[in-house]
């Protein structure tokens, strides 16, 4: 009979080894989560990480929603807030008076000048006055499709005088932003959400935080890897919206970020054209030239800038800037769907 | 009748090891199902999870027909359609259309969100689509 004690210890070791592996694989699973609000920057915010306990990782969250909040008001342009100069203040004072401004701010319009340099002003921080009037007409359009209409030229053109970036002064020693046009504003739609990602994800180092993924709204950034050290998978959109494959490509990350520009969510439509809201600084109207473009960088700020930029130029001149910016890559997928890309993206095509 | 052949070392096959083969197989019969009916359970599982400003408000089975009015108490409303495992937003009050244009969801990590109404469903224990994130 002790042949038959021995097969039943057998037994019982291969079953409590199996049970230990699964467990083991298991117990890293629950250790991911997901926390998800919708109070910054007018869009959803995901962020995936991992915690010893959902309490743990709730309280992180509150952490990073506080954060992103405070970035949320300072780059408002609809709103005040008590106590805080914001870019509404800054515009409101425009002709005015010089604002004194958070660090922030002036970090952030310091790196709109720079990408305005770099891009020949197909990005654009001081484009308010003209987006401001693409704004209320696609509102209205919205709102009333059958009454939708476009702005008129003359008075595009004409507002359009008023979006000179030497105009735009920033006093760094006195911390202070001031627009000597009174008829100008700043909009910083296509860089803020980027730039705030960025600290933010900086932010999440700072709490201790080491493997996290971040997507404000579709502007996603990592930090570190996931937890077993594999890349983040991050899908790419599918613009064809009726089209039953979401992503049209996967692409992997570890400390980068990434940003795509497109015309299939927010645009309205004019005698039954599409509209979309970025709109190109050399024209006045909404580029034509896409359906999305995603960006690829090691900064989510950067990789926003250059997103809406790309989203304004023609493929071969978006190309060449492309490839002369070190750790920048990009995909770009036309209104026929057809996929072309930088010489260094790497993405899974989606089978 | 032909009797069974006796080991190679000339010892005839005992009752034990019979038993030993007859464990391992049951061992290795019990792994299979379980594996498997647990992948079955995990694919049936997926789920339609309805956000509204963050906080979760229901969950509804991918596995069973269904159309939910998500409404607000300003009035505004989402119509929530699953039908043959798929969700999507059939009807909304909102200004944009955002999510009724959006295309059926069923993968895990999948959503419809609704901003003006700050309204999101989202595809919980569903099978592993191999995405963390999505860029749009």
């Amino acid at each position: 009979m002790k042949k038959v004690y021995g097969v039943i210890l057998l037994v019982i070791g291969i079953a409590v080894l199996v049970s230990a592996i699964c467990l083991y694989g298991r117990d890293e699973k629950l250790n991911q989560y997901q926390g998800q609000f919708f109070d910054c920057f007018d869009t959803v915010t995901t962020i995936t990480g991992y915690a010893g306990s959902q309490e743990e990782f709730s309280e992180k969250m509150d952490l990073l929603k506080q954060k992103l909040l405070h970035y949320h008001q300072l780059y408002d342009i609809y709103h005040t807030y008590s106590g805080i100069n914001n870019l509404k203040t800054i515009n409101d004072a425009a002709g005015v008076e010089a604002v004194k401004v958070e660090p922030e701010i002036m970090e952030l319009l310091k790196l709109g000048k720079e990408m305005y340099e770099q891009t020949k002003g197909e990005f654009q921080i001081a484009y308010g006055s003209v987006l401001s009037l693409w704004h209320d007409y696609r509102e209205q359009g919205m709102a009333k499709p059958n009454q939708a209409k476009l702005p008129a030229k003359e008075e595009l053109s004409k507002r359009a005088q008023h979006t000179e970036m030497g105009a735009v002064v920033l006093d760094e020693t006195a911390s202070t932003v001031y627009l000597t046009d009174k008829e100008m504003s700043l909009d910083v739609g296509g860089i803020g959400k980027g730039y705030a990602v960025q600290r933010l994800a900086e932010y999440a180092r700072e709490l201790g935080m080491e493997h996290v993924l971040i997507s404000v709204g579709g502007n996603v950034s990592a930090v570190g890897a996931k937890i077993d050290q594999k890349p983040w998978r991050v899908g790419v959109e599918n613009p064809d919206q009726d089209s039953l494959e979401p992503y049209l490509c996967t692409v992997d990350m570890v400390d980068q970020s990434i940003v795509t520009s497109g015309d299939y969510q927010r645009y309205y439509e004019v005698d039954g054209k599409r509209y979309c809201h970025i709109i190109d600084p050399h024209t006045n109207m909404p580029p034509e030239y896409f359906a999305s473009v995603s960006v690829l960088a090691k900064d989510s700020g950067r990789a926003d800038a250059l997103s809406t930029a790309l989203f304004n130029m023609e493929f071969e001149e978006g190309l060449s800037l492309v490839e002369s910016l070190e750790d920048v890559e990009a995909m770009w997928i036309g209104k026929d769907g057809e996929i072309r890309s930088s010489s260094g993206w790497k993405a899974d095509e989606k089978k | 009748m032909v009797k069974s052949a006796p080991p190679a070392d000339g010892r005839p096959m005992k009752k034990n090891d019979l038993i030993l083969i007859a464990a391992l197989l049951a061992v290795a019969l019990l792994a299979y199902a379980g594996v498997s009916l647990y992948s079955k359970v995990s694919t049936n599982k997926a789920e339609a999870v309805v956000y509204q400003q963050g906080k979760e408000q229901g969950r509804y089975r991918l596995s069973e027909n269904t159309v939910v009015e998500i409404s607000l108490e300003n009035g505004d409303y989402n119509i929530l359609q699953i039908r043959e495992g798929q969700a999507e937003i059939t009807e909304a009050s909102c200004p944009d259309k955002t999510c009724v244009r959006h295309r059926p969801i069923s993968r895990q990590g999948e959503s419809l969100v609704c901003l003006p109404n700050q309204m999101a469903v989202e595809i919980e224990n569903g099978a592993d689509s191999g995405i963390d994130g999505a860029t749009d």
